[in-house]
């Protein structure tokens, strides 16, 4: 071969190599992924990025937070352990017993319910900031009462948490204290109430997002927790807030109980603020899924089959049913002894929707019935749920405790539930009005408090008035009406008794256990967060 | 082209110019005789003149002639299975040798990145694996081949499930992120599945373990490289060849368990009354079989090598199994006088797996032992299935679940490979390369109408009433490479140089989408989506995706060997890749190697070769997912936009991390190759100190201020530094019978010496012991300062009077649960060192062979008695009881070191007797063998589980928590095959 053409050989040989591709920008290889820089331009992606503020909020009504952290915590529910199902490391006994750790799930979950929709705040205020688009004024009020709503759950479920408004500070946060957390939520709220638009109940396309009265219903739920949050009762402040929403005339009781909670709710004259729910569409309120038992699948013909966990403590149970602490019209109901016997006691009508207790049966009318039954259980394979529960742990039978059945259950439900959840909800209101009122006042018979407290108890309940109320008796009714909605822990830590002992616990050595344990998660990825104290 | 360019490009080919050798010199003739050590005359041994071309062999009588430039010359005389000789002709005219035998042969040819090299000038740590020595029996998978064959190089499945894949870790773990298995080249095809070949088709497996080996291979060498060769047709041959075998394969051990009497003599579980051992209920004498048949043969211009394969594996779970056919056709065509060499390889699998649900032998275990498997009483036929079922979590029956329930897969893997090499000029030539290798995987199962269906079937699916429920998932991962290499080759003088350069781009293509939902008419509509109603309703699910990603990358080495004494090699690749940070696209992947032949050096009379080297080199890991460093929206859920509409919501699921960067791994490595005591004593030493910085892993990161709670980043530092020893000793070689033995040795320590200022304190890759109720019970961790491997828990001390668990509290003293002892190290799921011994005897046409292998030091988390070891579970699960039971205890079950157990094991993994049939000559017959093989014929350990094997990595995958043996892991197997070779 002759040395040019050894050359020209060569020479192509490189400039094969050395002409080829060294692009390596990945743009044009993304096919499906969206990134900022192809998404958040037009009005309709700007909603879908608001919209994401509030996807965290379909959590409310599932098995992984707000629930357990203030419900199963409280003498009104509880997840007992029913030999190898929900033993679950324990952690949902020690909810029960006030012995939650900072290892356990569900206090980080409620972390980062919260702080997902947070920084979800935080950045789109940057993005809308930069926006001409026209809503973006309305969307920034909107999103920073919402991200305060996020904060004043924080406030209460851990009090002393890290407040962090601008997501371009990049440094991992430290904590604030309770008291300045609680006056920023304070503030964020009371600047921004003003700039939110006013909408009613009715379902429009304002339904489920942070209008004005939810602003106010948030704020009113500060105040009435303020003396836990920061020594400083504030009852006239909450007694205003309740005013402003009550004289907007926007909100009514509903003519039944249940309409609050039945599948077609959406809508509800008492809504203040609710999660849109949806068993297609908006999943996550899966409370058929956490009380109902195996079996009850056939029941309602279920896609999946429920869990046999969530359930109600008997005194609790007991406390509609005794015609001394809930008088009321008498009748046939479930009892407590551990079979689950037919007795006289109050029909309040609130007990029949909120709890489904007695035998079983499947949707063609059959009677239930578990193989798997507890040899010890008296009732065998028939399945009953009996208020009466044997024990907390290990071993809890099967069919022991009242399911909740306060979101009314239907055939053909999917494991998520079309029943819309109320975060604010107008018996609330009334209720805080009625307490700041009583203790404003110092007199718990005070004709404010005693009107509200009776129009509850005679339209929902259907029962008797009281002549009178005492600080325990109002609670008591308090916890009939709101019954497994997320408020049972700061009322009872506001009445001074979440620290008492109950049924399946014994009293607390101290309050370290009225906010809980920062998530050993959470002070593992961020080196400035400090333990609270006790934990 | 830049000017400069172009000046280089020229440069090259006119500076070769100058290197033709011209040499003068007095041609005379040489004669002689080339013996063995025993006497015998050798044939064909290869005599050739030092530095020249010139060359002949032996004829039947072992006697040569050659022409020899002058008294100064040097004939070289090599042969295979002998140790080669250098002899100085001098004034000599009659030159006779005896060849001492030798098994390590220098002259062999090591195949390296983009080449390959006599074994003699290697300087880095490479171990090369021929078909004759690969691991047989029942062989389903390439890795088991090399099951220890490789010092450094740990194979290992738990368990006898057919389809489930083997974990490959060389030299222990380098990488903590996803890519942690050796990269696979075949037949010159970066990146190519290894099991996109099938056993039989492949003529040697080569192991680039050190960092300057590797670094040629850039971004992917970090976990080392295995190097595939197939098989080629040879000049002037045509063959045909027959493999087959018969395998039966049954179950060893089970997981110790309550029998039913036992169950009955505890009394805290219902007693339905009957007595099933539901493990043998699940499993069977599994009957697995194996053909190939191939074709090669070729002239001058052309070979080619052609082979089928065909495998019908069945499991000992029932049910379970795969049948595989693969074709492979190797073809190599030579053009313009021999300048031109094209060469093609194409080979197509496709595979039809019977999976079966892992949790079977879960469910087996804690299965109630009185209960009957086939029930129609409505009370526990609860689907109208016929089988005994009831309602606890995590509980199936599972011989329903292998019967009624399909789980299925079809694997298809395309490979084409083409390439044509031109030499320029002697010793300078230039090749093209194009390959693709297309995967596709189409899983499919089926939950029949009358099936009870637990909640671990499949992902979101649970309870009956779902009318059937079918899941399809189909994948495609697409790749191509096209590779330039420029080559040069040649001996100036005492000095011979081998040179590289090339260009590599390589693109890669995963697409798929999945699809499940229920509520059938009938089952006989299983596979047509279009009649399942979840669809109609709005719960059906459906996904796809499709992501991509480049390399791109520039090489080029030089290797020097002054005169068999001295050899060099240095080399580097510059590579890109589309998945990093803006800034942080390219990284510089350098290596250099020396070596010396010691035995050149100075006098050593009882060796035949001491060649002392050391190797430098850096290599990287890719991250396993493109777009990792760019922020993502993906949609969140829905918002509510009034009257009933709900739209889209999109929320950021990833942070951005621009910073992004390759993962570097330096690795030094000192090795020693010899060949002493007349070539009978011969083998490797390695010792070799890595250390990675920028480990790339998924952390969890404070939110705020970020928004996604976890991101990759890169962390921190791995360091890792082990000894390797390959030996091995002929005891006994003469013409009748002859004995090998060798072992291997590998030993390694791994410590997380540097993590991320933002992560101190924390523990990135733990995991948990997992369902039902123990997701938040900590099994592992990784600690900076500290090993990988890190068992994490109480540390157990004994019971207390009223049976419950007492551990201590930090100061040796035992304390109930509810006191918070303190949790701590409680063990190493790595070994202290792993071992091999080999041993290969032949009697005339006999043969047998035996490997021991064992692992030392490493630990077991053994989860089936954190569960059920504890006779409170009895109302829902039966108990485990081993030698470990406590029939007293009365507590909660708690995870603790005394479910932590020494694992440490002997195996003998393979023992195989042949028998080689003499051939006469002028036989139609070539070859034939027959042999018998036993795999797992024993195995040593106080380990209490089914199976002591070491976990590198978790089920999921997480090599930061090994140690833990699973309760989805299958038993333990034992098999016979029955094989023969036949040639013709």
């Amino acid at each position: 071969m002759k040395p040019i053409t050894i050359t020209k050989a060569s020479v192509l040989a490189l400039a094969l190599m050395v002409g080829a591709c060294t692009k390596l920008d990945e743009a044009p290889l993304l096919y499906g992924t969206v990134t900022e820089d192809n998404f958040g331009k037009t009005d309709a992606e700007i909603a879908a990025l608001v919209g994401n503020a509030y996807t965290p909020l379909y959590g409310f009504g599932g098995n992984n937070h707000m629930i357990p952290l203030n419900e199963v915590t409280t003498d009104e529910m509880v997840v007992p352990q029913r030999g190898a199902d929900w033993g679950d490391g324990g952690h949902w006994v020690r909810l029960q017993t006030h012995t939650y750790v900072a290892t356990d799930p569900t206090p980080n979950n409620g972390w980062n319910f919260c702080y997902s929709g947070i920084t979800t705040c935080n950045k789109l205020l940057i993005t809308l900031g930069n926006s001409t688009s026209p809503n973006a004024a309305a969307y920034i009020s909107e999103l920073k009462c919402l991200r305060a709503i996020y904060y004043y759950w924080l406030l209460d479920l851990f009090g002393n948490v890290p407040i962090v408004v601008d997501f371009s500070d990049t440094k991992p946060p430290a904590k604030s204290d309770r008291s300045a957390v609680y006056a920023f939520v304070e503030k964020e709220l009371t600047d921004n109430v003003k700039d939110l638009p006013i909408y009613g109940p009715e379902d429009g396309n304002h339904y489920g997002r942070v209008t004005r009265y939810v602003a106010y219903a948030a704020l009113a739920k500060l105040y009435l927790n303020a003396g836990t949050y920061t020594g400083t009762p504030q009852w006239q402040k909450a007694i205003d807030m309740c005013d402003t929403i009550i004289n907007s005339g926007k909100y009514k009781l509903a003519p039944n109980y249940s309409d609050n909670f039945v599948r077609l709710n959406t809508g509800s004259p008492e809504f203040i603020w609710a999660v849109p729910y949806d068993g297609v569409h908006a999943k996550g309120f899966n409370m058929c899924m956490m009380t109902l038992s195996y079996l009850n699948q056939s029941t309602y013909n279920i896609n999946a089959q429920p869990w046999n966990g969530f359930a109600t403590i008997q005194e609790f149970y007991q406390s509609y049913i005794d015609p001394v602490q809930n008088p009321g019209p008498q009748g046939q109901v479930v009892g407590l002894d551990p079979a689950g016997d037919s007795v006289t006691g109050t029909l309040d009508k609130r007990m029949q929707n909120n709890f489904l207790v007695g035998p079983q049966y499947a949707s063609d009318g059959s009677r239930l019935a578990d193989g798997g039954a507890d040899v010890t259980d008296p009732d065998g394979p028939p399945l009953t749920f009996t208020p009466y529960i044997n024990e907390l742990f290990p071993t809890a039978w099967r069919q022991s405790g009242a399911r909740i059945s306060k979101w009314n259950f239907y055939k053909g439900m999917l494991q998520d539930m079309d029943n819309d959840w109320a975060i604010f909800r107008y018996a609330d209101i009334l209720l805080t009005k009625a307490e700041a009122t009583a203790r404003q006042n110092n007199n718990w018979n005070d004709p404010v408090t005693l009107a509200i407290v009776n129009q509850i108890r005679t339209e929902h309940g259907g029962v008797d008035p009281f002549a009178s109320l005492t600080p325990a008796t109002f609670l008591a009714e308090r916890a009939r009406e709101m019954f497994a909605e997320t408020f049972r822990r700061q009322d009872m830590i506001r009445f001074g008794i979440y620290n008492n002992a109950w049924r399946f616990h014994t009293a607390d050595a101290d309050t370290h256990v009225n906010i809980f344990p920062i998530p050993e998660t959470q002070l593992n990825a961020n080196p400035n967060l400090t333990q609270n104290p006790g934990y | 082209m830049t000017p400069k360019r172009l000046l280089q490009a020229i440069a090259l080919p006119v500076f070769m110019l100058f290197l033709i050798q011209v040499s003068f010199a007095q041609e005379r003739t040489v004669k002689g005789k080339v013996n063995s050590a025993t006497g015998t005359p050798l044939q064909g041994v290869s005599v050739q003149v030092k530095g020249t071309r010139n060359g002949t062999t032996t004829n039947t009588n072992g006697e040569y002639s050659i022409n020899v430039p002058g008294a100064n010359s040097v004939l070289v005389f090599s042969s295979v299975g002998f140790a080669s000789q250098e002899i100085t002709v001098g004034s000599q005219t009659d030159v006779s040798v005896t060849l001492a035998e030798s098994s390590e042969k220098l002259s062999d040819i090591v195949v390296v990145g983009y080449g390959t090299q006599k074994k003699r000038e290697v300087t880095s740590a490479i171990t090369t694996v021929k078909a004759e020595n690969f691991n047989k029996g029942n062989i389903s998978d390439v890795a088991q081949l090399l099951a220890g064959k490789v010092a450094g190089l740990s194979v290992t499945r738990a368990g006898g499930d057919p389809n489930q894949g083997f974990v490959l870790r060389l030299r222990g773990l380098s990488t903590i992120g996803v890519n942690t298995q050796p990269l696979v080249v075949l037949d010159g095809q970066v990146g190519a599945d290894l099991n996109t070949v099938d056993p039989n088709d492949i003529k040697s497996i080569d192991v680039l373990k050190d960092g300057s080996a590797a670094a040629i291979y850039g971004t992917r060498g970090s976990q080392g490289v295995i190097i595939i060769t197939t098989n080629n047709g040879k000049t002037g041959t045509s063959q045909v060849t027959y493999n087959g075998s018969a395998t039966l394969e049954s179950p060893v051990k089970f997981t110790q368990h309550m029998t039913a009497a036992e169950f009955r003599a505890l009394g805290k579980g219902t007693d339905y009354g009957s007595t099933t051992d539901w493990n043998k209920e699940i499993t069977r004498t599994a009957f697995s079989q194996m053909h190939n048949l191939n074709f090669s043969g070729g002239n001058s211009q052309t070979t080619y090598n052609a082979s089928i394969n065909y495998r019908n594996s069945e499991g000992v779970a029932i049910t379970t199994g795969f049948q595989q056919l693969n074709g492979r056709l190797n073809l190599t065509q030579k053009a313009l006088k021999d300048k031109l060499v094209f060469n093609i390889n194409m080979a197509a699998t496709r595979r039809k797996s019977s999976i079966g649900f892992r949790d079977a032998f879960k469910y087996a275990t804690i299965y109630n032992p009185t209960a009957p498997v086939h029930s129609k009483d409505p009370l526990y036929d609860l689907t109208g299935g016929g089988y005994f079922e009831a309602n606890l979590v995590d509980y199936s029956n599972p011989v329903a679940m292998l019967e009624q329930n399909s789980n299925n897969a079809e694997l298809q893997r395309i490979n084409f490979s083409g390439s044509a090499e031109y030499e320029i000029i002697h010793g300078l030539k230039f090749l093209v390369r194009y390959a693709q290798q297309t995967s596709s995987n189409y899983a499919a199962a089926y939950l029949p109408i009358d099936a009870f269906i637990s909640r671990n079937y499949l992902v979101g699916v649970t309870g009956f009433g779902r009318h059937g429920y079918a899941y399809r998932q189909d994948d495609e991962n697409f790749n191509q490479l096209y590779e330039n290499t420029l080559t040069y080759d040649h001996k100036f003088d005492k000095l011979q140089l081998q040179a590289l350069g090339g260009y590599s781009y390589q693109d890669f293509v995963n697409q798929g989408y999945g699809a499940q939902g229920g509520n059938f008419a009938t089952d006989a509509a299983a596979d047509n989506f279009s009649a399942a109603l979840d669809f109609q309703n709005g719960i059906g699910t459906v996904t796809s995706y499709k992501n991509a990603s480049k390399l791109v990358a520039f090489f080029g080495r030089v290797n020097l060997n002054w005169d068999n004494i001295a050899f060099l090699s240095a080399s580097i690749r510059r590579e890109g890749s589309t998945v990093f940070g803006e800034n942080n696209k390219w990284g510089n992947f350098p290596a250099v190697s020396a070596g010396v032949d010691v035995k050149r050096i100075v006098d050593v009379p009882w060796a035949s070769n001491l060649k002392l080297r050391a190797s430098y080199g850096i290599t990287g890991a890719l991250p396993p997912q493109p777009y990792l460093s760019l922020a993502w929206y993906n949609q969140t859920g829905v918002y509510y936009a009034g009257g009933g509409q709900y739209l889209q919501a999109y929320g950021n699921t990833q942070n951005a991390n621009p910073d992004l960067r390759w993962e570097k791994k330096n690795e030094f490595d000192l090795g020693l190759d010899f060949t002493v005591l007349n070539s009978r004593l011969y083998g490797t030493f390695d010792y070799f100190d890595r250390k990675t910085n920028d480990l790339i892993f998924y952390v969890a990161v404070p939110s705020p201020p970020n928004l996604a709670p976890n991101e990759w980043k890169n962390i921190g530092q791995l360091s890792n530094s082990g000894f390797e020893a390959q030996v091995n000793y002929d005891v006994v070689k003469n013409r009748q019978w002859s004995w090998t033995t060798g072992v291997t040795y590998t030993h390694y320590h791994i410590v997380l010496t540097k993590l991320d200022e933002s992560l101190k304190g924390s523990y990135v890759g733990a995991t948990n012991l997992g369902t039902p109720g123990q997701e938040a019970t900590q099994l592992t961790r990784a600690v900076e300062g500290e090993p990988i491997g890190i068992l994490w828990g109480y540390k157990f001390v004994g019971f207390d009077a009223n049976g419950r668990y007492l551990f201590d509290d930090g100061t040796g003293k035992g304390v109930t649960s509810d006191k918070s002892p303190p949790r701590g190290i409680i063990g190493n799921g790595l070994p202290k060192f792993e071992w091999g011994w080999n041993n290969t005897f032949k009697f005339k046409q006999w043969d047998l062979g035996f490997f021991l292998r064992g692992a030392v030091g490493h630990e077991l988390i053994n989860t089936f008695r954190a569960f059920y070891e504890n006779p409170q579970i009895a109302s829902s699960y039966n108990v485990v009881n081993t030698k470990y039971f406590n029939p007293n205890l009365n507590d909660a079950q708690i995870y603790s070191s005394y479910d932590v157990e020494k694992a440490t094991f002997v195996k003998l993994d393979n023992a195989t007797l042949g028998y080689n049939l003499a051939i006469k000559k002028g036989s139609m017959i070539r070859s034939f063998r027959i042999y018998l093989t036993g795999q797992n014929l024993f195995t040593i350990t106080n380990y209490t589980g089914v199976d002591p094997e070491v976990r590198y990595q978790d089920v999921d995958g997480n090599v930061l928590a090994p140690g833990i043996d699973r309760r989805e892991t299958w038993v333990y197997t034992r098999s016979f095959t029955l094989g023969v070779n036949f040639g013709f």
